[in-house]
């Protein structure tokens, strides 16, 4: 464990030295104070729309800063070889797989913290205590982002940044539409499209699952059987995909 | 890997047996060989030069042993570890042919990271630290970042990265590349230190009198198989090749041997070394005068131009004639 948290250390390190993860945070930090400005352009219920705004900007540049971090995560340690002396260490290469990763997610859940904090701060100021359906919104919108990464790192482990992105990016958007692939199949009257519906679903990641942030918006309460479930699919997910991941990164030659 | 995996030697320190490589490119996946059935053996407390033309399989060798790709063919073992297993790597100390380090980290985390790899206890890690960033002379730099190293300050702390795990088993792969005189002094002064501790050093080079200078033995790769191998003794023979005269005569008169430059008066001719009295005889005669007299002894440079003009694959390695 010591030596998966020596990678895991050493990728937030070097994350946080990186200054487009700055750039991309400052945008987010301002995308959270803009969203005071929609109280000024609405009419009724600014209170819902203030909050949908700001989560939604939580929400949106997490993912872009996963998809960012993610998608180079590994493939950056082959370009610039610095694999060399790590695989030479007495390492298995799941463990480095593994360190990466929690390396990555020790970097998401700082931005996280900081946006939620900044969150806290701008919506206590104007609206008072927060409903706590805001943590079920943040603890979920983790568990999406600790399964996107694991996508993430699977496509960095064979593939550029380029098409690790595109690859990444598909599947963060098919996941969002898993709702709308089952309903297609539903409506359709060909069996083979219902059941190419239905295996789509099933095997594609539903990234719907963690979406609480209607509920969040409108402070309604949100049952923890609802957020363990999503929790309970999200980890086993995240496990299968980093699996794939490993069993790829295992077969490589570094040339 | 293939077949049963073989009894290791306990008294060797890099053990290969009947290693092949094959590499697949293209859209048709066709295949290349980067290693040949090569058979080495190398004992414990040796410094082993691995030399060999650009693309001989020098560091195909070197990455399938340090475990950065999977041979094709045949078995390998590090002090008597089959290769690939995280254990075969733990007394292993491995510096890559141009070495590329996490640039934000400074050359005291980058130092203490790979300690940690190594699972060595933190105080010890402190201790090492500081020895080795003193060894390879980093230690007024030792808390600025990498990325504002010159090439020889990152290859110094390259060596210093192999060497943290105090490892039993060293194993450069062109360690002196691009670096100055003094650099590379540094680097050949840390290998021989290492040696006299009893520890085993591999290392692959193109600076072929680093080599001679510093090695007990040598191996000789060339498209993927061993030409030759044996101490330096047994590769070059003492016996002189040719001779370079320098002799300061008229231009006019003529001499025996190869003229090879002319400068005035001054003329360096090079010729067997039986010839020397003859061509004496005749400076003395035209009333000039010998300036300075070379004997040339085989080089392993001179080894290795030899061995790649032989171009028969099927010559079995073992020591040259």
């Amino acid at each position: 464990m010591n030596r998966i948290w020596a990678i895991a250390k050493n990728t937030h390190r070097e994350a946080i030295r990186d200054r487009v993860l700055y750039s991309l945070l400052f945008f987010a930090c301002v995308m959270l104070v803009a969203s005071l400005v929609t109280e000024e352009i609405t009419i009724g219920d600014q209170e819902k729309i203030m909050r949908g705004t700001a989560m939604g900007a939580i929400s949106l540049f997490s993912s872009v800063i996963a998809m960012f971090l993610g998608v180079s995560l590994v493939y950056k340690e082959l370009e610039r070889k610095t694999i060399y002396t790590i695989a030479a260490k007495p390492i298995p290469r799941w463990m480095f797989v593994m360190g990466k990763y929690f390396g990555l997610l020790l970097t998401l859940a700082v931005n996280l913290g900081i946006m939620a904090l900044l969150y806290l701060v701008i919506m206590g100021l104007r609206l008072g205590m927060p409903h706590p359906s805001l943590l079920a919104f943040l603890a979920l919108l983790f568990v999406e982002l600790m399964l996107l990464t694991a996508w993430a790192t699977l496509f960095s482990t064979y593939s550029g940044p380029t098409t690790a992105s595109a690859f990444t990016l598909a599947v963060f958007v098919i996941g969002h539409l898993a709702d709308d692939i089952w309903s297609f199949g539903q409506q359709a009257e060909s069996p083979w499209v219902q059941r190419l519906s239905e295996f789509l679903y099933w095997a594609l990641p539903n990234f719907e699952i963690f979406n609480v942030q209607p509920e969040a918006t409108h402070e309604l309460a949100i049952g923890w059987a609802r957020v363990a479930t999503a929790t309970g699919y999200g980890l086993a997910y995240s496990t299968v995909v980093l699996i794939a991941a490993v069993v790829v990164f295992q077969q490589r030659d570094f040339k | 890997m293939t077949g049963a995996q073989p009894i290791a030697a306990p008294d060797l320190a890099i053990e290969i047996r009947g290693l092949q490589k094959t590499y697949y490119s293209g859209f048709f996946r066709r295949p290349s060989r980067g290693l040949e059935s090569l058979d080495l053996e190398v004992p414990k407390g040796e410094i082993f030069g691995f030399i060999g033309p650009n693309g001989a399989g020098k560091t195909t060798t070197i990455k399938c042993l340090v475990g950065l790709q999977y041979p094709t063919a045949g078995h390998a073992f590090l002090l008597g570890q089959p290769i690939g297993s995280p254990e075969a790597r733990r007394p292993l100390g491995f510096l890559p042919e141009r070495p590329y380090f996490y640039q934000h980290l400074t050359a005291r985390e980058f130092l203490d990271f790979y300690g940690q790899l190594f699972d060595i206890p933190a105080a010890l890690r402190r201790q090492r630290t500081d020895a080795l960033l003193a060894r390879v002379d980093l230690e007024r730099v030792a808390d600025k970042p990498l990325h504002t190293y010159s090439k020889g300050m990152l290859q110094r702390a390259g060596v210093a990265q192999a060497l943290i795990n105090d490892p039993q088993l060293i194993i450069l792969d062109e360690p002196m590349s691009g670096l100055d005189p003094l650099g590379r002094m540094l680097i050949r002064d840390l290998m021989l230190e290492e040696g006299r501790r009893g520890r085993t050093v591999f290392f692959s080079s193109h600076v072929l009198s680093d080599v001679q200078s510093i090695c007990h033995r040598v191996g000789l790769i060339a498209g993927g198989r061993l030409r030759a191998i044996g101490s330096i003794d047994e590769l070059l023979s003492e016996q002189v090749q040719h001779v370079d005269c320098t002799v300061r005569v008229p231009p006019q008169v003529p001499l025996l041997g190869e003229a090879v430059t002319s400068r005035g008066d001054e003329r360096i001719v090079r010729l067997p070394p039986e010839q020397l009295d003859d061509l004496l005889v005749q400076v003395r005669q035209a009333g000039g005068q010998v300036v300075q007299v070379i004997p040339n002894r085989k080089t392993l440079e001179d080894l290795l131009l030899s061995e790649l003009g032989r171009n028969d694959p099927t010559t079995p390695p073992g020591v040259s004639p």
